[in-house]
């Protein structure tokens, strides 16, 4: 019984960033680096299957990026998983959700896990596509931003629940393997101590290359993808102005403000 | 005067043979039982983990003594349980003394070697001072009893702040009763001596070298005389003192027998915990061994031998109780309760012949004997504890020690948690960008040196709450005026420097707090200067006394010393004495751990300012509630915060104007607490810095934009 949790490093902006020169993303400069949000929540879910069924499950990290990103998958591994996977060449700079989506169905199929959990979202680029692009690419049963799961190791369907607007739920039953996006807020994500993370250190994280998964540098990077970033942007600042002063004060300043622009509209 | 051998102790006179075999029996059973006794006592603390202390025994030794002899630690903040502690101290041992040389003689020393010295002279004099032993003895009990049964002392009050009526741990009654059985067995002992030397007298009235020297007992004497009133011949007496006699003698002999059982241990606990103990036991947290697999106690069996023995030193005496903050505003927390909760727990599974399984060994819990994670977080670190204990109990690095275990759960608040990755993500806790660590300099109009990139004369290490909170930052610029003023050559570390970690290590956040310390030695390596200031308590503390410990050995100072210095020097001058009433606030990190009480008064003095001390000050200070990680979690809502019961306690000064503190953490504090307690108006919160300032201004204004 395995269980694969697909990981992003994802990356936060630091203050007063630049862009990078091509202007298709941010200098990596004045990024700060830490495991996405919903990675936290899926990884503690499998683990939390894990513990429940008293070891005969295995939960593996897997993430796809250059060396920083074993900080990340060494924290997983400090928070209960067993194995982590890395996967990297330098053509796979450049891919979009499917191109990433095309390995991680690649790592599915040698691993062939019971269960792929990914995050609904990463918080940088928030596409929400990758976990149920590579359930595409697998012909797998998919299901987005489960809120609950109840699953017992050896089972051939999980039941889990899913939040819809308006304040409805959806309670749905899956057969496996399934891909499952968490959402946030499922389960409180345990600490990992510095401690544990230094002790996690010793573990080994496998590396990956293309011709391992059996692809191509033609599968991935841009020329793998779908879509491609063509610029990345802050928009012009829009006009506001806080009014200070009395009630009164700023009732004047206010009608004065609103004659303006009439008078500049007439 | 008498010299003759006939003038001695009248010991076995009279006494059939079998009857003192009888006794010497008993003797030596009850013996027997207090060497069992101290046998499973010590097989307890083996049971701890290992713990190598540093040489010094004879330094050890003396502090101990005098510690003992003086009863310095006692009188502290009760001089009157001190004095009649004294009173019984010195009774019982003299009391013990007699009795113990009388033993050297009869049975040691005239069998082997025929050598008498209980006679004459000495006997007289010796039989004089037991008299005043015993008077004292008595008088120190009865004042004891007096104080247990009428003052009704909120600290000798058993009942828990983290247990509810009801539980079966809630107010231990069997805990009254034995400080009462304690009490009346000591007196029962001294007063039947008295009884017993009277009739003695009264018995052998017709034995000039007994009768004519009486006086040599007054007290003995007197009771005779009135014996002697109530009509007892010499034969009734006779048969009184052979029944007191017995009485006396067998729970003089169930007293030694039961030393090791009860709280009458303390006599060899507290004088061995006095021995162990470690002068900065709260200022400098021990490292996490290599060795160890996993961190800080999970099981009672991961105590060191010295903190088990830490543990039966505690006599009860509800000073750590009194003193706590955390239990001063309703927290589920007593560091005495700790103490006392966890010696239960040792007693219950580390006393029997075989260990209990390691499940039974879990200290952590809601079971009795077991300390709940909520009690453990509810400590600020502040040491008051610690430092009032007369019995060096080290109350904090056990609850450091039990948050390890918690940490390394996971088991605390989410906003710690929270904040604690947020340091390990930042380098501090307010989330910010490390590059905005020296943003506050920005305002300045002279430039802070880069100290990585140029020698400085005085590096300051600025810390976290100075570099990013507003309110604080505001204070930094004046200091950095102030040094620039006065002609001093600083610098700075800029984003070198990361949270100092203090705190972090007082959470119990071990591996964080490593990666700190390394960080900022590193970065203290990499840079030329002579010594290090700060205005930061917490900052002060940890590298002053714990990062020797990782290789940084630094020179450093509170900025409280280094300003007088520098007004010493006429280098700063007051030219605008402030003439206000001002109170001082030491915090906990500067005044209790660093003993830094005086330079801040010293300034406050050259200031002009009118000092009024609180009732809580110098090593009695009251914790702002912010230590030991506390500042990142909120406080309970609806109870009051140490804060808040802090600015209370100051607004009861009439005419007050100025609440004075001297650490970051102290002004946001306690700038919130003067709103909540609604006494803003009445008087304002200031640092040191800022009064310093206005007394002495720049002589050209210097452009500070915030």
């Amino acid at each position: 019984m395995k269980i694969l949790v697909a990981v992003k490093q994802v990356a936060a902006l630091d203050e007063d960033f630049e862009i990078r020169s091509d202007g298709r993303a941010i200098d990596p400069e004045f990024l700060v680096r830490d495991l996405n949000e919903w990675d936290d929540f899926s990884l503690e879910e499998a683990v939390k299957i894990k513990e429940a069924a008293g070891g005969s499950v295995e939960v593996l990290a897997v993430s796809v990026g250059p060396e920083e990103v074993d900080e990340s998958l060494r924290k997983c591994l400090a928070k209960g998983a067993d194995r982590a996977v890395r996967i990297w060449d330098p053509a796979v700079e450049g891919s979009d959700p499917v191109a990433i989506a095309r390995i991680l169905a690649a790592v599915t199929r040698r691993e062939a896990p019971d269960l792929l959990f990914a995050g609904v979202q990463s918080s940088d680029q928030a596409f929400a596509a990758t976990g149920i692009a590579t359930a595409g690419l697998l012909g797998w049963p998919h299901a987005a931003v489960v809120s609950k799961l109840s699953f017992a190791p050896g089972a051939k369907t999980a039941l889990f629940r899913r939040e819809l607007e308006g304040g409805l739920l959806h309670e749905v039953e899956i057969q496996v393997p399934a891909v499952l996006t968490i959402q946030a807020g499922i389960n409180t994500p345990r600490y990992a101590s510095l401690r544990s993370i230094k002790q996690a250190a010793a573990k080994p994280i496998e590396l990956f290359g293309l011709a391992d998964l059996g692809l191509t540098a033609a599968d991935v990077g841009e020329a793998g993808s779908l879509s491609r970033i063509r610029r990345i942007y802050v928009p012009e600042k829009g006009r506001a102005q806080l009014i200070e002063g009395s009630a009164a004060e700023q009732a004047r300043r206010l009608a004065a403000i609103i004659r303006e622009f009439q008078g500049a509209a007439v | 005067m008498n010299d003759s051998g006939a003038v001695t102790r009248i010991l076995f006179e009279a006494f059939p043979a079998a009857e003192v075999r009888a006794f010497y029996l008993l003797g030596y059973s009850a013996i027997a039982v207090f060497f069992y006794g101290v046998y499973v006592q010590i097989r307890k603390y083996r049971r701890g983990a290992a713990l190598a202390l540093d040489g010094h025994v004879w330094g050890r030794l003396w502090d101990m003594a005098s510690t003992v002899l003086s009863h310095r630690t006692i009188g502290r903040r009760d001089q009157s349980a001190g004095g009649a502690h004294r009173l019984i101290f010195y009774g019982f041992a003299l009391l013990f003394l007699g009795t113990a040389t009388i033993t050297l003689q009869v049975d040691i020393l005239e069998p082997l070697f025929g050598i008498r010295f209980w006679q004459g002279e000495f006997y007289l004099v010796f039989s004089l001072v037991l008299d005043i032993a015993g008077v004292a003895l008595i008088a120190g009990l009865a004042y004891m009893m007096y104080r247990r049964g009428w003052l009704k002392l909120p600290k000798l009050d058993y009942a828990r702040p983290d247990r509810a009526p009801g539980d079966p741990d809630f107010d231990r009654p069997q805990y009254r009763r034995e400080d009462w059985a304690f009490l009346w067995i000591l007196l029962v002992i001294g007063v039947t001596g008295f009884l017993l030397e009277a009739a003695r007298l009264v018995w052998l009235q017709e034995r000039p070298d007994v009768w004519d020297t009486r006086w040599w007992s007054p007290i003995g004497a007197l009771i005779a005389s009135g014996l002697r009133g109530a009509g007892f011949s010499a034969t009734g007496a006779g048969l009184l003192r052979h029944g007191l006699w017995w009485f006396h003698g067998l729970i003089a002999l169930a007293l030694i027998a039961l030393i090791p059982f009860t709280k009458v241990k303390h006599i060899f606990t507290a004088a061995g915990s006095l021995m162990v103990r470690d002068p900065l036991a709260a200022q400098r947290l021990a490292r996490i061994p290599d060795s160890q697999k996993e961190p800080g106690v999970a099981k009672i069996t991961d105590f060191t031998w010295k903190q088990l023995l830490n543990l039966d030193a505690c006599t009860k005496c509800g000073r750590c109780h009194e003193a706590c903050p955390a239990r001063a505003v309703g927290a589920p927390l007593s560091p005495r309760d700790v103490i006392l909760s966890l010696r239960e727990f040792a007693n219950a599974t580390l006393q029997s012949g075989v260990l209990p399984d390691a499940a039974e060994l879990d200290v952590h819990g809601k079971a009795p004997g077991q300390v709940a994670m909520e009690t453990l977080w509810s400590c600020r670190t502040c040491m008051a504890c610690v430092e009032i204990c007369p019995v060096a109990v080290e109350h904090i690095p056990i609850i450091v020690q039990m948050r390890r275990k918690l940490v390394e759960d996971g088991a605390m608040d989410p906003l710690l948690q929270k904040t604690l990755q947020t340091i390990h993500k930042t380098g501090n806790s307010f989330g910010e960008s490390k590059r905005k660590r020296g943003a506050w300099t920005k305002g300045l109009p002279v430039p802070v040196k880069d100290a990585r990139k140029e020698p400085v004369d005085v590096l300051w290490f600025v810390g976290d709450y100075a570099s990013f909170d507003p309110r604080n930052q505001k204070v930094s610029q004046t200091f950095a005026a102030l040094l620039h003023e006065a002609g001093v050559d600083f610098g700075i570390l800029y984003d070198g420097e990361s949270n100092a970690g203090n705190d972090v290590r007082r959470v119990g956040e071990e591996g964080l707090y490593e990666v700190l310390a390394t960080s900022n030695i590193a970065a203290m390596a990499g840079a030329q200067f002579n010594s290090v200031v700060t205005t930061d308590p917490h900052s002060y503390n940890t590298i002053r006394n714990e990062y020797p410990d990782f290789g940084g050995k630094v020179e450093i100072e509170h900025y409280t010393t280094l300003l007088k210095r520098l007004f010493d020097a006429g280098r700063l001058k007051v030219t605008q004495p402030i003439q206000r009433r001002v109170t001082f606030h030491d915090p906990c990190h500067l005044g209790r751990f660093n003993k830094g009480y005086d330079a801040p008064r010293d300034l406050l003095a050259l200031l002009g300012c009118e000092l009024v001390e609180m009732g809580r000050c110098k090593s009695n200070s009251f914790c702002c509630g912010a230590g030991g990680g506390r500042i990142w979690t909120p406080d309970p809502v609806g109870s009051e915060k140490p804060a808040q019961n802090r600015i209370r306690e100051a607004a009861a000064i009439p005419g007050l104007e100025v609440y004075v503190v001297s650490c970051p953490k102290d002004l946001t504090m306690f700038e919130d607490a003067l709103k909540t307690t609604g006494n803003e108006g009445k008087f304002v919160v200031k640092e040191l810095i800022e009064l310093i300032r206005e007394a002495a201004p720049a002589a050209r204004e210097p452009e500070i934009t915030a």
